[in-house]
């Protein structure tokens, strides 16, 4: 058996369009991302074993509120209140719901692939106001 | 296609190399520094990359076809298997094609096939679970591949580099 010549093994100029086309990928999906954000309160919108997606408008909570969801034979325990949502608890393999964290702006997901839940978070436009006033 | 019984026992062993690499890194969890569901380095990738360039487009595609089913057999997780799947074979075809272009190196192909597969799993997550919210991961798992596709090239190299004289290499 005679194995094919050895490809080039040192970087050369051409890579660089091949960097290129994914930062310029990357950019286009997150800049179309962006212009997707919605207006209105702060929602929560749940998803869980392809069920009809649930809203919670999270700055009517005066107080945290917390969900069990049983999806795809696991449990999870999701914490709504004002400013956010986390995944506190999971019983998935990969637990990377749980490492997502607390997810507060608008467009931000918390996704269990094992479980098949979605929650992800929309409206909260920003004020009208400035962010920072620097000087 | 056709196989002589060295070609098949050496398609046989990269299989069982991809699925120990996929082991591995399990150990050492990309998504704990970055939590995104599916992130991870990809280092099946250099199995992939080597069969890709040491044996040709065929046998690299039925490594990666043995390797994804045995591994979701292995995990007892056959949902996971569509986007093992769809984002390995996005993969493949896009490093098949970078590679027959001539021009680039083991790395710019290394990269492309990380894109690509991100791309893939996201496409297998937006299937499966009906909503477009996965997408929001795209330009973070398509920042992160630059990286991981970079890293899987260099380690593919040096492999290259070192069987070079070996009577592997040399038939």
């Amino acid at each position: 058996m005679s194995l094919k010549p050895s490809p080039k093994l040192h970087p050369v100029g051409w890579d660089l369009l091949v960097v290129i086309a994914v930062v310029i990928l990357a950019v286009s999906v997150g800049i179309g991302l962006l212009g997707t954000s919605e207006s209105g309160p702060l929602t929560a919108v749940i998803s869980a074993d392809g069920q009809p997606e649930e809203r919670v408008v999270l700055s009517s909570l005066t107080e945290p509120e917390e969900r069990v969801l049983h999806s795809g034979g696991y449990t999870l325990h999701l914490v709504l209140s004002a400013d956010g949502v986390e995944m506190t608890t999971s019983d998935c393999p990969t637990q990377e719901c749980v490492h997502t964290g607390k997810i507060t702006r608008s467009g931000q997901s918390i996704v269990c692939l094992p479980a098949r839940v979605i929650v992800t978070l929309e409206g909260g436009a920003p004020a009208s106001g400035p962010d920072v006033v620097i000087g | 296609m056709k196989l002589t019984t060295r070609e098949l026992t050496l398609c046989a062993v990269l299989t069982a190399m991809a699925l120990a690499l996929s082991y591995l890194e399990s150990f050492f969890p990309l998504s704990l520094a970055i939590p995104i569901p599916g992130i991870k380095l990809g280092l099946a990738n250099i199995v992939t990359l080597f069969a890709l360039y040491a044996l040709g487009p065929g046998q690299a595609l039925m490594i990666l076809l043995a390797r994804c089913l045995l591994g979701a057999v292995f995990a007892g997780n056959m949902s996971a298997l569509i986007f093992s799947v769809l984002g390995g074979v996005t993969a493949m075809v896009v490093m098949i094609l970078l590679s027959r272009c001539g021009r680039l190196s083991i790395y710019g192909v290394s990269v492309g096939g990380a894109a690509a597969h991100s791309c893939g799993q996201v496409a297998a997550a937006v299937l499966t679970l009906g909503n477009t919210a996965p997408i929001y991961y795209l330009p973070v798992l398509l920042g992160v591949s630059l990286f991981t596709g970079a890293l899987t090239g260099l380690i593919a190299a040096c492999l290259f580099r070192a069987l070079a004289h070996t009577a592997l290499m040399k038939g």
